[in-house]
């Protein structure tokens, strides 16, 4: 299922294959006309395998997949870390895939810019000079980039942390000093490679919230690879299933836990937060304006099922769903949330 | 040799086991049976199956010596080249002797006290001051002269060509063998092309030890490169850096520790060359220690040799700690100290613009022991004339060492008129060991069956690819015209490697077990891996009779060390939780050991193993200097005689032996390992 993007899509990939092996080239031809010699290829391995999909500017969209299905493999064909083997990848407009490397250089160095799963960060520099990296490489002289630095530090809250070296940091500081470092270079898409999988939970909870935080001011364009579902529905507007280098579903968090197209997603949805994911629009009974009175309460097309829960708990009748204009869409009752929220 | 026993590699006794059991007794007695019936007269390699590899060397040689003063080879490479390292080992020496012996141990000693603090410092004076009172301060200097322009050369060569291997896989694997080959050839056959090209003097040897010393600061820095955290280089190229700014600012920066190790190893072979490069007119203490040799001096020859352990340890220690300085560090972090106040710290806070005030800070260590030492060296040149170091000022071991030898040699040689003490303890092993070891591979088993054999511990090892290896390279041998030195020489280590497994491996697993062992046995250890095997092979010389039995104490001795460490770092690398788990089964400490320790530590016994008998093998030209025969004697002639082509033949061979004996315990190492 391919979501048709409304607003101008800034970046686009499309059929785009990573398989690695002696010739992979080869390999993608047979694979791709489905000839008979495909099964000398065997000893290939197809890492991602006719990925489309498109980010709209501003919008968090999570790859989630267990480990082997390509979703880092994909991330790193989003800035040719990996070369892909077919496809193309566009960002605003221009293919990437053609890019030669000064050109490519210079779409890393203002563009795109990345998290990483183990931080990356350089031992040998302090965490002031690992977030001015980015600017150095573009060649901006000492003083300004460590002004820049500077503010970035303080925007992740590691303010007088910036002569101390990484290795003297906590996990959850070092890769807010990974944060920091992407985010110098004011670039246009964040890319993130599991950046809080090396953390531990509660640690990776804070720093779910800081992005969370940062995003809702920043609204950088972010791809966001994870493995874990619920992490998933917390940061992403849209996500991607991925299973065997393919993307299995893609759409919002609601849409996945409604309908999910096959028993591997519903196997992950099975334990969503169906009350901190579901709408009151998407489970209401749709009914004219007029069905509902208007003196009752009355709950948003967005109000998640969480918040609505104690207004119907607290009111016998139907509850009225309505838009931001208050003209009603629909209604709910206690039988309806329940049934939504038990529903396996 | 230790070979697996393929009947008892397999758990069950099937019909493939005993076909296996069948082929290793039909090989048996087909060796047994070659030995009876081959005729006597040729059970040596046939003499006319010759490559003749030595007439277009000699060949070379002459037309080398003829034309050294007129080809343009000579004229405009190497004798260019050799003025350029003699002109820059001539400045370094005047520098050094210039300077004044409190100067000199002024900058080691503030080289030691940056490095890690005043124990240091007072280990580097301390050992120079030994020089000193040695009557050494002279070719000390000569010798540290020597070694910082090959360790420089040596660095000025190797870190562009590992940077380049670890780049690189293809020129890596490239470059590989002629590594491998440049750390098995023992120097003694290179040395005569590198006389050949380069003259008798001081140039030659520092061809010589560059040689000896280049490969592990190759290796090392490749190393590096290859293994700097793949996530941090990942990270600089998704910020766009140039694969110039990637080298010069990541790549570089986190290889460093390896980059150091490999200057650190660097320095330390080019100082176990120094007595190598003494034979070749290099001077220094090397020189003293073969004045020492031929005059069979023992005292002198402890005192040179000391002054060489002093320096291995300054060098060694120095190099490690300035690998660690952290002139990075934060200002907070580095530690108060003498060097770190004044004035440095007072110039900073005179300064405002911040950025300057922090590299002052941080740097103020330095700064502060360079200006310190300017003083000493200003104040030396104006006030105090110091100069060489005081004559009068000597200690002597000399006189204590020379009656210690001598009285050993009167008293113990042989004890009473019995038949015991050094003198029967050496007839012994040539007749009960060594002779028979040399009869059974050169007179009773007939060459083929050699081959057949040698193949066969190939095959035991590592299949038919390794059995190929090992038969063609004994072939090879033979072709070369060095069966006989050869099959003595293989004999000999044997018997050597035998003998240095039986005694490193109980004093690894002791060692391993009480604390208290490793603690005696450590100094000694460390001391024996330190001091020139040249050093204690007078006081063997003077206990043993002249033959092939003191090359055999002299290469146990030097074999025998790393086998203890390495046996000893085998087994405590066995996983504690294993020991723990035999232990809460109720296991004893001799079963824990038996069952689990020395199983689970195999493979790594086995590198122990393949290090002593690439000790061994490098003591092979030092056993023939003193009457050990074989290939060792061949190549000391090739040298001595100027025959360059008999030492080449006699090089390649104990270079074949070497890696037929490398391959077959890797290989065996290997398979106990997956």
């Amino acid at each position: 299922m391919t979501v048709v993007p409304t607003d101008q899509p800034t970046l686009i990939c499309r059929d785009v294959w990573k398989i690695f092996g002696r010739e992979p080239a080869h390999a993608y031809a047979a694979l791709h006309a489905g000839t008979a010699d495909a099964g000398r290829y065997a000893d290939h391995m197809v890492a991602v395998r006719g990925v489309s999909f498109s980010v709209r500017r501003g919008e968090t969209f999570v790859v989630m997949g267990l480990s082997g299905s390509g979703k880092s493999t994909l991330v790193r064909c989003l800035s040719r870390l990996t070369e892909p083997t077919h496809g193309e990848v566009q960002i605003d407009g221009r293919n990437i895939l053609t890019m030669g490397d000064a050109e490519l250089r210079e779409l890393r160095r203002h563009t795109v810019s990345m998290v990483f799963q183990h931080f990356g960060l350089f031992p040998h520099r302090r965490v002031i000079d690992n977030v001015a990296y980015g600017l150095e490489v573009r060649g901006i002289g000492r003083r300004e980039r460590q002004e820049q630095a500077e503010r970035m530090i303080d925007l992740v809250g590691l303010t007088g942390w910036g002569n101390h070296l990484p290795r003297q940091l906590s996990g959850g500081m070092q890769q807010r000093v990974g944060l920091a470092r992407a985010l110098a270079v004011n670039p246009a898409i964040l890319l993130f490679d599991e950046p809080f999988s090396a953390l531990d939970p509660l640690i990776r909870r804070e720093m779910q919230d800081e992005l969370l935080r940062l995003q809702s001011s920043l609204r950088k364009t972010s791809i966001f690879i994870t493995h874990d579902f619920a992490e998933a529905l917390r940061l992403g507007d849209r996500i991607a299933i991925m299973r065997h280098g393919q993307l299995v579903q893609v759409g919002t968090p609601e849409e996945l836990v409604l309908r999910p197209s096959s028993d591997y997603v519903r196997a992950f949805v099975k334990d969503a937060p169906r009350a901190r994911v579901l709408t009151a629009g998407s489970i209401m009974i749709a009914c004219p304006p007029s069905a509902v009175g208007t003196d009752g309460p009355r709950v948003a097309l967005a109000t998640k099922l969480e918040e609505a829960l104690p207004i119907v708990a607290a009111h016998d009748g139907p509850v009225a769903v309505v838009d931001e204009a208050l003209v009603t869409h629909g209604h709910l009752n206690r039988a309806l949330v329940l049934h939504a929220l038990c529903q396996a | 040799m230790a070979i697996r026993i393929p009947a008892l590699a397999e758990s069950q006794i099937g019909p493939r086991a005993r076909l296996r059991l069948l082929t290793w007794t039909t090989l048996l007695i087909v060796l047994i049976l070659s030995a009876l019936v081959w005729p006597a007269e040729a059970r040596r390699f046939p003499e006319g199956w010759n490559l003749g590899l030595r007439g277009p060397v000699d060949a070379f040689q002459n037309w080398t010596v003829a034309n050294r003063a007129s080809s343009p080879i000579f004229t405009l490479f190497f004798d260019p080249l050799r003025g350029g390292i003699d002109a820059s080992l001539r400045l370094v020496e005047n520098w050094l002797l210039g300077l004044s012996w409190l100067s000199v141990l002024a900058i080691i000693g503030l080289l030691g006290y940056l490095g890690t603090g005043i124990r240091l410092a007072l280990l580097c004076v301390g050992g120079l001051l030994l020089a000193g009172l040695f009557g050494l301060w002279e070719p000390s200097m000569q010798t540290l002269a020597l070694m910082s322009c090959a360790v420089s050369l040596s660095l000025l060569c190797g870190i562009p060509l590992g940077i380049a291997a670890g780049l690189s896989p293809p020129f890596e694997s490239r470059l590989r063998p002629l590594l491998d080959a440049m750390q098995t050839m023992p120097a003694f056959v290179y040395l005569a092309p590198v006389l050949l090209f380069f003259g008798i003097a001081r140039a030659p040897a520092v061809v010589a030890t560059l040689i000896y010393a280049l490969p592990p600061i190759i290796r090392l820095t490749s190393m590096g490169i290859r293994q700097a955290d793949p996530s941090a280089v990942e990270a600089a190229r998704a910020f766009g850096a140039t694969p110039r700014q990637l080298l010069l600012r990541v790549q570089m920066p986190l290889a460093l520790p390896e980059i150091m190790a490999g200057v650190n190893q660097t320095i330390m072979m080019s100082l176990s060359m120094v007595v190598i490069a003494a034979m070749i007119g290099a001077g220094g203490l090397g020189r003293e220690v073969l004045v020492a040799l031929q005059r069979l001096n023992v005292g002198q020859a402890l005192e040179a040799g000391l002054v060489i352990v002093a320096l291995a340890i300054i060098l060694d220690r120095l190099s490690a700690a300035l690998g660690r300085i952290d002139l990075a560090a934060p200002p907070e972090t580095v530690r108060r100290d003498v060097l770190a106040g004044w004035p440095a710290r007072a110039f900073a806070t005179r300064q405002d613009n911040p950025a300057r005030v922090q590299n002052l800070q941080r740097f103020a260590r330095v700064i502060n022991a360079v200006l310190l030492l300017a003083i000493i060296i200003a104040a030396d040149a104006a006030l105090f004339h110091l100069g060489s170091f005081p004559a009068d000022w000597r200690i002597s071991l000399r006189g204590p060492a020379n009656a210690a030898v001598a009285w050993a040699r009167d008293n113990l040689y042989q004890i009473g008129g019995l038949p015991i003490g050094t003198g029967p303890l050496s007839d012994t092993l040539t007749i009960y060991l060594l002779n028979p070891g040399r009869n059974l591979l050169l007179d009773w088993l007939p060459w083929p069956a050699v081959i057949l054999a040698v193949a066969g511990a190939g095959y035991a090892a590592g299949k038919w690819g390794l059995a190929a290896i090992c038969a063609s390279g004994m072939l090879l041998i033979g072709l070369l015209g060095m069966w006989t030195p050869s099959m003595d020489t293989l004999s000999q280590v044997l018997i050597m490697v035998l003998i240095s497994v039986a005694i490193a491996v109980p004093l690894g697993v002791l060692s391993s077990q009480s604390p208290a062992t490793r603690a005696v046995l450590r100094p000694v250890l460390d001391f024996l891996q330190t001091v020139p095997a040249f050093v204690y092979l007078v006081p063997v010389i003077m206990l043993v009779n002249i033959g092939r039995v003191p090359g055999l104490i002299a290469a146990v001795l030097y074999a025998v060390p790393p086998g203890i460490k390495l046996t000893e770092l085998g087994l405590s690398q066995v996983p504690a939780e294993t020991v723990e788990a035999a232990r809460s089964f109720g296991a004893t400490r001799a079963q824990i050991m038996l069952r689990v320790q020395l199983p689970l530590a195999l493979p790594a016994i086995m590198l122990a193993v393949n290090q002593m008998i690439m000790m061994v093998l490098a003591m092979v030209i030092i056993a023939g200097l003193v009457g050990g025969a074989g290939l060792g004697l061949e190549v000391v002639i090739g040298l001595g005689k100027n025959q360059t082509g008999r030492g080449i033949e006699s090089g390649i061979a104990i270079v074949i032996i070497a890696i037929i004996f490398d391959r077959i315990t890797q290989a065996w190492a290997a398979y106990r390992d997956g």
